[in-house]
């Protein structure tokens, strides 16, 4: 080979190692979860019980984040090929042009809450006017359900001080009174009343009986390109999922390990939580619907947009089975 | 009233190395007395010891007969390098002495006015000193001295980074100035020339460690002639003294 | 001719848009300049998150390292005047500023949070540890440095102590001072997005409105965010340049 024939050879192999985008064949599948959000139980449970070795697919931890945003940041990266996330952000994101994802699977309904101090004399949402909540962060689901009951108690927007806060400082901020409730997803809810710091004034399903939470997410591309492992990625969350409902105990103990919680904060936690894979399409129009309301992003077409958005077809085959 | 300075058998030593030895002399009231001798031999500190910013190791110095040290108030100094402080400007400089012994500022400004006046420095009161000539700047800094009214004067080669004419002007509103107050004057140089021209009196200093070496009296009657035959032959002779003290 | 410093950068600007339009350089990755205009109307305009507008957000980013810069002044300076005339005070408390100084003030981000919350005092912390240290060292060094010319030469004119601290000390170590605030300054304001990081209780602050547009996922309004905050950076460095030669006008 002389010099002439190198060059090409080299430039396409910069051109190659350049390109980002799914992993080539036999590559470990990149997931990611939100820290410590007991709503993702059935990633850890398929981790722990080798449901994905089971299904013949080898995973990889690429990321474990605090927040949805920051999930959704990593997708837009291409640094993850699919992942546990809040259905909030992810429409966000998509709906703004930064992640290409489409939603495969629910992971779980409900399993949030707003917190006041174990003793502060706020009792219903209205006492909240004028105080300052805290948020995991903008365009979360829980940031979401903040303003949903907001719009259900008919408390203005410009009359509750949002503040964003990660979870993991909600606890101890509630407590030196910097704010004066939290809304996250569970276990901070449980772990803040174990600790004698709070109490619950309103469960997630309060606001909104049933609503959707969490979604299994895929990149795009890595649908195209591997249909056949994305397949086999949700059997093995179906599998988890229904493992949660069957051995509750088990999946306790799982929980006690990822979430680094005491058992009695987790166990109080999962009471919370109702983990389907059960799509809820409605649902998802109704995050569309408010997030533009919220001037987060702008949808023209609702139906449309949550038709390319949630891919129904992988879960109904694997359901009909 | 004698206003008299007195060095008595000075010693010096800086570091370990003899800077000074013995050195004696009185000095008359009114008298314009220089210091010649060779660089770096010493009478910048000697110069110091006399104004107080330094101590002898040996030796004393007197000012009408008390220890000069308790009288520094009345010592004044003028550097060669004018060490005008740059964020005053000359009007600031001239009354910096008065401010900080007390006086009020209308008294300050007019007894600073005066002395701007007196030193034609009239317009460039307001300026700073990096706006003004080397030779301007010297005339502030001799005026920042004066203003104080002290008892002997102690200028520390005031000219020497000036350029000739620049120099002779200095030279002749000095003398000027000195004719009419008739301050005691210590003046230190290595320029023999400005010695004769200005000095009642000129002592010799040998290099280091420094000596008195011989005392010239300068009986030329004012106003001096430069080029005179009078003021040629002492130059000669004090320069022939320098010449054996170069001699290693 | 003046022009012509600007030909590069208008030349690479067209050149981005075009790549920007034609797909080359993805919207994710990079938006377009046409785009970040718009995100920087929006800012404005609609405000990120929205009703928070970018004018507020400023004001209270100013503010903040307003009051984080003033009280590294009122601290340094006087500490480092005294530190500067006196020997022993260097030699006592100069040790534990070594060893401080050397931690990069968002190391301090969750101790400032335990002892200060979540409001504008702990991001003001963060930036006082960033503009502190500037401040202290250039006035040291403002002092020390002083031609001991003009120690003679005020002592020769019956100056105590006290008069040499006041009229020789502080006024020649001013332009030293004014180039460690201005210093201090920069770094304040760069310390400022992460400060913000701490936690921004009042819900307004430049850096909280960035972390919010990367939540909202609008790189548009995070690029043209930061811009605002290299504007805004580029403008107090000028002023206080404008300042100096106002004050010092004697060099």
């Amino acid at each position: 080979m002389g010099k002439k024939e190198i060059y090409p050879i080299v430039l396409g192999i910069f051109i190659l190692g350049l390109m980002r985008g799914p992993a080539l064949g036999s590559e470990p599948i990149r997931i990611g979860y939100l820290q410590s959000d007991i709503h993702q139980l059935a990633c850890w449970v398929a981790l722990e019980k080798g449901f994905y070795k089971k299904q013949g697919v080898d995973v990889k931890l690429a990321g474990i984040f605090r927040a949805g945003p920051e999930e959704m940041s990593a997708f837009a990266a291409g640094a993850l090929d699919m992942g546990y996330v809040g259905e909030a952000p992810a429409t966000t994101a998509v709906a703004n042009g930064m992640a290409r994802v489409r939603i495969l699977a629910q992971v779980n309904t409900e399993g949030s809450a707003i917190v006041v101090r174990e003793k502060a004399n706020i009792k219903t949402m209205n006492d909240l006017r004028g105080k300052r909540v805290a948020v995991p962060g903008h365009s979360t689901v829980q940031d979401f359900l903040l303003r949903k009951a907001m719009a259900k108690w008919n408390i203005p927007m410009n009359e509750i001080n949002i503040t964003v806060l990660k979870p993991p400082e909600m606890i101890n901020a509630l407590r030196t009174k910097q704010i004066d409730a939290f809304i996250a997803w569970e276990p901070y809810p449980a772990k803040a009343q174990t600790m004698g710091v709070g109490r619950v004034l309103l469960y997630s399903s309060d606001i909104w009986k049933n609503h959707p939470c969490c979604v299994l997410v895929a990149d795009q591309r890595f649908l195209a390109s591997r249909p056949a492992e994305a397949r086999r990625m949700v059997a093995a969350h179906v599998e988890a999922t229904d493992f949660i409902d069957n051995n509750p105990e088990e999946a306790g103990r799982i929980a006690v390990k990822y979430t680094g919680m005491d058992p009695e904060s987790v166990r109080l936690a999962m009471q919370n939580v109702n983990y389907t894979y059960q799509l809820s399409i409605e649902g998802e129009k109704e995050y569309v619907r408010f997030l533009v309301g919220l001037k987060y992003i702008h949808v023209k077409d609702i139906d449309a947009f949550t038709r390319n958005f949630i891919c129904q077809d992988i879960l109904k085959e694997l359901v009909k089975k | 009233m004698i206003n008299v300075c007195k060095t008595f058998s000075l010693d010096r030593e800086k570091h370990g190395l003899e800077v000074l030895v013995d050195i004696s002399c009185r000095i008359e009231e009114g008298e314009f007395v220089s210091l010649v001798g060779p660089s770096g031999c010493g009478k910048t500190t000697l110069l110091k010891i006399i104004a107080g910013l330094e101590r002898a190791t040996r030796g004393r110095v007197l000012l009408d007969g008390f220890e000069i040290a308790s009288q520094t108030d009345k010592v004044g100094l003028v550097f060669q390098e004018y060490a005008l402080f740059p964020w005053r400007t000359t009007l600031q400089n001239i009354v910096i002495g008065l401010e900080i012994m007390g006086v009020n500022k209308k008294e300050r400004l007019a007894a600073g006015m005066e002395y701007v006046n007196m030193f034609g420095l009239k317009g460039f009161e307001n300026r700073y000193p990096c706006e003004l000539s080397g030779g301007m700047q010297q005339r502030v800094a001799i005026a920042r001295t004066l203003i104080m009214g002290p008892k002997v004067v102690l200028m520390d080669e005031p000219f020497g980074s000036l350029d000739s004419q620049t120099r002779n002007d200095l030279q002749e509103f000095l003398l000027d100035l000195w004719q009419k107050r008739q301050d005691t004057v210590l003046f230190v140089t290595h320029n023999v020339d400005e010695a004769v021209f200005l000095s009642d009196e000129i002592l010799v200093l040998s290099k280091r460690p420094a000596r008195i070496i011989t005392r010239f009296q300068v009986d030329c009657p004012r106003p001096r002639d430069r080029t005179s035959v009078e003021c040629n032959i002492i130059r000669r002779e004090i320069l022939s003294t320098l010449r054996g003290e170069r001699v290693d | 001719m003046k022009f012509e410093r600007y030909i590069l950068p208008v030349f690479l600007l067209f050149l981005w848009q075009l790549l920007s339009y034609v797909g080359v350089i993805p919207s994710y990755l990079l938006p377009s300049p046409i785009r970040i205009i718009f995100g920087f109307k929006d800012l404005m305009f609609v405000g990120m998150p929205p009703e928070h507008l970018l004018y507020d957000h400023a004001r209270y980013s100013l503010y903040r390292v307003a009051y984080g810069f003033g009280i590294a002044c009122l601290v340094g300076i006087p500490l480092g005047l005294i530190m500067g005339w006196s020997e022993r005070i260097r030699a006592l408390i100069g040790p534990l500023i070594e060893l401080v100084r050397p931690i990069p003030p968002l190391a301090w981000i969750p101790i400032a949070i335990l002892w200060f919350g979540i409001g504008i005092k702990s991001a003001a912390f963060i930036i006082f540890l960033g503009t502190f240290f500037p401040i202290l060292l250039n006035t040291i060094s403002g002092v020390v440095a002083i031609n001991p010319i003009f120690l003679d030469a005020a002592r020769s004119l019956n100056a105590k102590e006290k008069d040499i601290f006041f009229k020789v000390l502080i006024p020649g170590s001013i332009p030293s001072i004014f180039l460690g605030m201005r210093i201090g300054m920069g770094i304040g304001w760069m310390t400022l997005v992460a400060a913000e990081f701490t936690g921004v209780k009042e819900g307004y602050g430049l850096g909280y409105m960035i972390m919010t547009a990367r939540d909202i996922q609008r790189p548009d309004e995070i690029i043209a965010g930061m811009l605002v905050i290299g504007i805004i950076g580029l403008f107090i460095n000028w002023a206080f340049g404008a300042l100096e030669s106002k004050i010092v006008r004697w060099r």
